[in-house]
């Protein structure tokens, strides 16, 4: 007995020693595979949809799904635990037109005796039968940003002209996993044309659709006839852009059409009246009075997440003209109708979604608080980020609330998700958790507006005086800048970003690099600033130093 | 039941105001004014009333029910509205100058309605102008006739629906020197516009063969009939050769008019205007005969070398021989002062106030196919009118009122100070250029020019 039970512990421990041999040889050591892949967050406050919230709760997550949510969930032993105490959980959001880690294919080689009357489709930037995960790198670096604004799941546009080929859905999960939710979303349109070729112009951008998508009705018939009965049918010539179509023809997908300006959201909208195909219409910036119109079309409405610039706004209009206050107005009001348009779609009952194609991605939140402060509601913007896509993408089973049985794509932010002061902790995408630091804010000493503008400097060195321009941008109290300096390996000017840049309130530095016959040079300039002037010092490591003065141009007023 | 006819009633107010909304249409009584009815002579203190759009009644001590705007015209003068067979006014895009033929493009696509330009044109009496495709391909792309409504945000709006279907074609220099020099393909000379024309005539004869025989066999029983490929630029040609599409030609030069006049009949093409014609003086009998007439600048002339042989006499020569003619702007500026530009022909040419004015009403109008709507004032056509302080033909004369389908679109006495419909929510003050780039027939083409500048281009 005791022999047996010796035998039986050895066994145990035996397997054990074998568990934990499979383990090291799994073990990656980079320390980048997860403990776990169950999660808790406890104890948070779950907005599980828009205008549904519920406190003290908590989620637990395992291998990529939610399997808990309440005040009183288990917490598995095996767990990792997010103390959410203090921390608001929301749906991941869906970006409903992006373009992270989408490369540009290159460019179709022009054949021999071309023809720019009549070029290849390829060369024409018709290329619909492509798709975006050809050209989709899962590794690449701004999935990463995008996932920390809390994209997680992402429609992606390829990149090209007219026609690049389909949209994909992808989520930002792990990137050894494939992360493909849907391979063919929707088949992606763009003003865009190819240089010098037919069609070049929206003339002949909108011939050349309904040419396309004619032909394509046709053939579809043909193949259809064929597939029949082909006794005495002629086959029908493989052609791959206007097969491309045929899930189009067939309503098995949309078309995508980016339309950013009124007169755009019309032309696409036409398109769709003569030749009825299903239509989303994306990276739109404006068109909110096409609300009904856009109804009846029953297009899907996506808005771009770019707002135009508030110089406007700011400039400075004490010293104007009666006449210039007067159009400056104008100007204002246009800035505050770009900024309406959400509020003003949600009024008309239109459910839209966001694109991330157009902009920065330090914009995004940002744009989305100043959209609320003009008319859309909170519940309205949540929507557009999460329920809204899911619902427009088809994937509301798995996406878009924080439900049991859905995919666990989370955004956990440190107060609610539009409040000014608002940062995102954690996103989980695809059950794998990403964690951020909160606590890193950089902000510049000394009032930035005494930098921000142009500079035109002057600096002596050995080889003569040169000129040039250096220009500042503030953003969130973070200096940025670039300078224009003469091309060292000649012939004109280069413009280099501004490193390091540091303000005190009367000290600035800042460093730019150059590169001279494959060296690069770091050039450290160090000065006081003096109302609009500048005086100060150009530093090369083994050159010396020499001076740089320059002078703030004026702002622009009237 | 009430209910529901209460339902049904709202329902058809709420279409009915899509509708009107569309292309509105108003009613107002002009009183006492000189009328320049164009057609039917000069009306002395006489009364223009226009309801729902349409000239109602031209007479003496007019009434109007009490809801209808009346105006007091007394010592003023009433003309019709002034139509432009040739602008580029409005348009996004003007030249898809990418292949010689290129008739399948259509500038409908890209009216611009917000062009602040609409609004300058209506303040110098303009109500209908031709949108026109460039002059880069030999055959350009399908124009459209535009009622100046500005306003409106929807470019269907401003499309005059009743106008038949135009297109552009272009013949010497610019056609050659875009295709031929710059990307070395047909056509490289005058010879070789006609063979660009030539062919595509007959290779639309050849598709309007090969979908009439599968039209045909695809009616028997069991056909196994396929079809012919689509292609909207041989069925666009195909139009023209079967006369539901007007072609308006852009050309300077006696012997390429005379050309062209021969293509279309050997095609039997008949539906024809030439545009610009610098040297249409010297075929003006085969223009009054075989054409829909000749629309030509009043003084414009030298800018390039095929147009050299010119004379301000040329519109007055053409109206002597027969020929419809009128007189057009293609640019933004000209446009609202064609009055001026009409007066010009009796300083050269002696023409009458009547043969002066139609060159700018009744003949354009004829030579768009819209005669029977607009041109003149008469009864039963649209209400498209324009007051004048002065008569239009004086140099003193400047437009008070413009009216569209009886709607006041422009009042001097209205007029603000920004009229423009969409303003950038960046731009701080619109651009200006030193160099202003004219909306003219070779807009948006990269020239080859072998290293001169190049200016003027129409």
């Amino acid at each position: 007995m005791i022999k047996r039970l010796t035998t039986v512990l050895f066994l145990v421990v035996l397997i054990c020693l074998m568990d934990t041999s499979t383990v090291f040889g799994q073990s990656d050591q980079t320390g980048q595979k997860r403990v776990t892949g169950t999660y808790a967050i406890t104890n948070a406050t779950v907005i599980t949809q828009p205008g549904k919230w519920l406190s003290a709760t908590t989620i637990v997550i395992k291998d990529g799904l939610i399997t808990e949510i309440g005040e009183n969930a288990a917490v598995p032993v095996e767990a990792k635990v997010i103390p959410g105490d203090s921390l608001f959980v929301y749906a991941g959001f869906i970006d409903m037109g992006g373009e992270a880690g989408v490369q540009k294919p290159e460019e179709a080689q022009k054949p021999e005796n071309f023809d720019p009357s009549n070029p290849p489709n390829d060369v024409a930037g018709i290329t619909p039968e492509r798709t975006v995960l050809d050209y989709w790198d899962t590794a690449n670096g701004s999935i990463t940003e995008w996932r920390k604004t809390g994209f997680t799941i992402a429609q992606l546009l390829p990149k090209g002209e007219m026609l690049p080929g389909k949209t994909a859905l992808v989520v930002y999960g792990n990137a050894e996993s494939t992360n493909i939710l849907k391979a063919a979303t929707g088949l992606f349109g763009q003003f865009e044309t190819a240089r010098g070729v037919y069609p070049g112009t929206t003339l002949g951008l909108m011939a050349k659709y309904r040419e396309l998508y004619k032909n394509a009705e046709l053939k579809n018939q043909h193949a259809q006839m064929f597939a029949n009965n082909s006794n005495g049918i002629s086959r029908p010539e493989k052609n791959k852009s206007l097969e491309a179509f045929y899930p189009v023809i067939n309503k098995q997908i949309p078309v995508v059409f980016e339309a950013n300006e009124e007169l755009e959201i019309r032309r696409v909208l036409k398109l769709k009246k003569e030749l009825g195909f299903d239509l989303v219409l994306m990276d739109m910036e404006e068109g909110s009075n096409l609300a009904e119109e856009l109804l009846a079309a029953n297009a899907s409405v996506v808005l771009s997440l770019k707002l135009p610039d508030d110089k406007a706004q700011k400039a400075d209009m004490e010293d104007a003209t009666e006449e210039s206050k007067t159009a400056h107005k104008r100007v204002v009001e246009a800035y505050e109708e770009a900024l309406s348009h959400a509020g003003n779609f949600e009024k008309a009952g239109v459910k839209f979604g966001f694109s991330t194609n157009q902009v920065k991605k330090d914009d995004a939140l940002k744009n989305l608080r100043l959209m609320i402060a003009n008319g859309l509601t909170e519940e309205g913007a949540l929507a557009a980020l999460t329920t809204n896509p899911a619902s427009i993408l088809g994937i509301s089973k798995y996406a878009g609330t924080i439900e049991e049985g859905k995919s666990a794509n989370l955004v956990l932010a440190t107060d609610s998700l539009f409040a000014e002061d608002s940062k995102i902790n954690y996103v989980m995408a695809d059950g794998y958790l990403y964690e951020y630091d909160i606590s890193k804010t950089k902000k510049t000493e000394g009032n930035t507006s005494d930098v921000t503008g142009e500079w035109n400097y002057t600096s002596e060195t050995p080889g003569g005086t040169s000129t040039g321009e250096i220009r500042f941008t503030e953003k969130s109290g973070n200096l940025s800048g670039e300078i224009d300096v003469d091309d060292p390996n000649g012939g004109g000017t280069l413009t280099r970003p501004l490193e390091n840049i540091s303000y005190d309130g009367k000290t600035l530095s800042f460093t730019f690099s150059i590169e001279v016959q494959g060296q690069k040079l770091t050039v450290h300039t160090k000065g006081k600033v003096d109302g609009d002037d500048f005086n100060g010092s150009i530093s090369i490591r083994d050159m010396g130093d020499f001076s740089l003065t320059a002078k703030k141009a004026p702002d622009f007023k009237f | 039941m009430r209910k529901l006819t209460y339902i049904i009633c709202s329902l058809l107010f709420i279409g009915s105001q899509q509708l009107t909304a569309q292309t509105p249409k108003g009613s107002v009584l002009i009183q006492n004014a000189t009328v320049l009815t164009v057609s039917q002579g000069t009306l002395e203190d006489s009364d223009v009333l226009v309801e729902d759009g349409i000239i109602k009644k031209v007479g003496k001590d007019l009434s109007a029910s009490n809801n209808v705007e009346t105006i007091d015209a007394s010592g003023k003068f009433l003309m019709p509205g002034i139509i432009d067979a040739h602008s580029h006014l409005a348009l996004d895009v003007v030249n898809e100058a990418t292949a010689p033929i290129t008739a399948e493009v259509a500038i409908a696509d890209v009216i611009n309605p917000f062009d602040v330009g609409i609004y300058r044109a209506l303040a110098g009496g303009t109500t209908i102008a031709h949108g026109l495709h460039g002059s880069a391909n030999a055959i350009g792309g399908q124009s459209i006739t535009m009622k100046y409504r500005y306003g409106t945000r929807n470019p269907e709006d401003i499309i005059m629906k009743e106008a038949p279907r135009t297109i552009k074609f272009a013949l010497g220099e610019n056609p050659t020197r875009v295709h031929g020099r710059g990307k070395n393909i047909q056509p490289r000379t005058r010879m070789g516009v006609e063979a660009v024309i030539r062919n595509g005539f007959n290779e639309a004869l050849q598709y309007k063969k090969k979908w009439k025989t599968y039209n045909q066999s695809k009616e028997q029983k069991n056909s196994k009939a396929t079809h012919p490929e689509y292609n909207l630029r041989l069925q666009t040609l195909a139009d023209i050769l079967d006369g539901e599409i007007i072609i308006h030609c852009h050309s300077y030069r006696a012997d390429e008019i005379y050309m062209l006049i021969n293509v279309c009949r050997d095609f039997g093409v008949d539906k024809l205007v030439f545009t610009h014609v610098n040297e249409g003086f010297k075929v003006a009998p085969e223009l009054a005969k075989y054409t829909m007439g000749a629309s030509v600048f009043s003084d414009w002339w030298a800018y390039k070398f095929e147009v050299y042989y010119s004379t301000a006499y040329n519109a007055a020569i053409l109206t002597e021989n027969g020929v419809i003619t009128s007189i057009n702007s293609d640019s933004d500026e000209l446009i609202r002062h064609l009055y001026h530009e009409a007066a010009k022909t009796q300083r050269y040419g002696g023409l009458s106030d009547e043969q002066a004015l139609a060159l700018i009403t009744i003949n354009p109008a004829k030579q768009l196919g819209i005669d029977e709507y607009v041109g003149s004032i008469e009864e039963g056509k649209q209400g498209d009118l324009v007051i004048f302080d002065h008569h239009p033909l004086s140099v003193y004369a400047v437009p008070q009122m413009t009216f569209v389908d009886g709607i006041k679109y422009f009042d001097i006495n209205e007029d603000k100070d920004d009229q423009r419909l969409k303003v950038s929510p960046t731009e701080m003050v619109e651009p200006v250029y030193l160099q202003v780039e004219e909306e003219s027939c070779m807009h948006g083409v990269e020239l080859f020019t072998e290293g001169t500048t190049f200016h003027h281009s129409h």
